[in-house]
């Protein structure tokens, strides 16, 4: 009796699951990453290397995770290069698995490198190509997916276990969660305009100003509210079958406005939509494209 | 149960256990709980620290400036770090912005800044406001700090406006090289020609 609830969740854990939800992360959250990387990419001597400042051995202060010495130049441009191929070849499918886990020490390695070029993608982007290459990433879609197939070898069944979206998919809820925490105990539940006030400074983009140049000003708190109450209850919304799908259009809503109004922010967002339509796409729209894919 | 199979089951329960803890790392540090930080070495915690995304309300635009001390002319000029700083160069998330932001309070950083911008602006490879040839000998560091304007008034867009324009409410000195170093630097000049500590 005891043991009864975990028997439950880890026969949730290994109810079955479409191969397409992993093949959807595994196509586009690599793009998405390297979108964001890309202003760092063309800079990677600055960066990485030599060539740029770096911030000296602070000796194990918390601001600093681990001290990373400045690569030579063409150390820097060699990471940079792997990254870049490996976040391609695991888009497209080619050896997804092993790509991915190339890819995701690249990730991981430039996120530690530099801590001032770091933000959330650089910290959660390792952990999510680490489950897309624990999955079976690249069996169903892409370019040894259509090898396969070509050579007329059997294809590995559609629907499957997969930790590694049912993985994804407790992150994702936890991540929204413990961000709606954070929230109601800084400011969100006693400043009325917390919305208001970031969308002044240098992320601000034609489309925040515009929101803000017309939006009434009451209209903030509601917003910020409804944030607050999306990312808060998470588990809820997403874990009951009937609101799921209102959560997931909410999300998407909610990363498309970010992605809009904080400039830079676009590629979070994008990673983001990529993560929330891989893990709750409803079943019947992905029978549909598997369909479409397979013919 | 096959040796095969064992080892399946245990790698499974591995990697559960290892998925299990992240989240609640994840999780714990968002709130607050200082446990992860305690537990872990900083190098993975860090990876924890992804979800405490604007908790709190802004309480102004910043912007981190600076300003080169022109040794021919002893005064403080402004100095566009941008030429040295290429990554995300208008924005918030360029790593002048970034250092200054995480470090303003360290004084090693605030002196690894401060020599990285002289060597470069002395080299002469970059416009940055100082004309080229034209040495400087110390930087002051500037945390500009535009109030934000109340909800429904008239909003003007967010523009980069030189620090000679804003008014001194605005500006807070973070950092300036020590006088006895612009004298090293600037050579045998009088250095009480520097303004004050």
């Amino acid at each position: 009796m005891t043991w009864h609830p975990l028997r439950r969740i880890v026969a949730w854990l290994d109810e079955p699951q479409p191969v397409l939800r992993l093949e959807i992360v595994r196509i586009f959250a690599p793009l998405a990453v390297l979108g964001f990387m890309s202003g760092r990419l063309v800079h990677a001597d600055e960066w990485l290397g030599d060539a740029g400042f770096r911030v000296p051995d602070l000796g194990g202060d918390i601001r600093q995770p681990l001290y990373i010495p400045a690569l030579p130049a063409g150390a820097a441009w060699a990471v940079v290069t792997v990254m870049v191929v490996s976040g391609l070849l695991c888009s497209m499918g080619v050896r997804a698995r092993a790509s991915a886990v190339v890819f995701a020490a690249t990730l991981a390695f430039v996120g530690l490198s530099d801590r001032l070029a770091a933000f959330t993608v650089s910290k959660i982007s390792p952990v999510i190509m680490l489950a897309v290459a624990l999955g079976p990433a690249g069996s169903m879609l892409g370019v040894d997916a259509w090898l396969r197939r070509r050579r007329g070898e059997p294809l590995p069944p559609a629907v499957q276990s997969l930790g590694s979206v049912r993985f994804l998919q407790l992150m994702l809820v936890t991540f929204y969660c413990a961000s709606g925490l954070a929230k109601a105990g800084g400011d969100w539940l006693v400043v009325p305009r917390v919305l208001w006030t970031h969308v002044h400074d240098s992320y601000q983009t034609p489309i925040s100003f515009f929101l803000a140049s017309t939006l009434p000003a009451w209209s903030w708190t509601p917003m910020q509210a409804s944030v607050l109450a999306f990312e808060a209850l998470a588990p809820l919304w997403f874990g009951l079958r009937w609101t799921r799908p209102y959560a997931l259009l909410f999300g998407l809503g909610m990363h498309l406005m970010i992605g809009v109004m904080f400039g830079p922010v676009v590629w979070f967002a994008l990673l983001m939509m990529t993560l929330l339509l891989g893990c709750f796409l409803p079943e019947s729209w992905l029978a549909r494209i598997a369909r479409i894919t397979a013919s | 149960m096959t040796p095969g199979g064992n080892k399946r089951r245990l790698l499974r329960g591995s990697l559960r256990t290892v998925a299990a803890l992240y989240l609640v790392g994840l999780w714990l540090d968002a709130v607050g709980c200082s446990t992860p930080s305690r537990l872990l070495p900083h190098a993975l915690d860090y990876f924890m620290e992804v979800a405490a995304l604007f908790p709190e309300a802004a309480s102004g635009a910043i912007d981190y400036r600076a300003e080169g001390w022109v040794c021919a002319d002893a005064r403080w000029q402004e100095l566009d770090t941008r030429p040295y700083f290429p990554l995300d160069p208008d924005d918030k998330e360029n790593r002048f912005q970034r250092a200054l932001n995480f470090y303003r309070d360290d004084p090693a950083v605030e002196r690894a800044l401060d020599a990285y911008l002289v060597e470069r602006h002395n080299a002469g490879r970059a416009d940055d406001g100082v004309p080229r040839g034209i040495p400087i000998g110390g930087l002051r560091f500037v945390r500009v700090k535009i109030p934000i304007p109340p909800a429904g008034s008239r909003l003007e867009r967010f523009t980069r406006r030189p620090l000679a324009d804003l008014p001194a409410n605005e500006k807070e000195i973070l950092y300036r090289t020590s006088k006895t170093r612009i004298a090293e630097r600037c050579g045998p000049r009088d250095p009480a020609t520097v303004e004050p500590e």
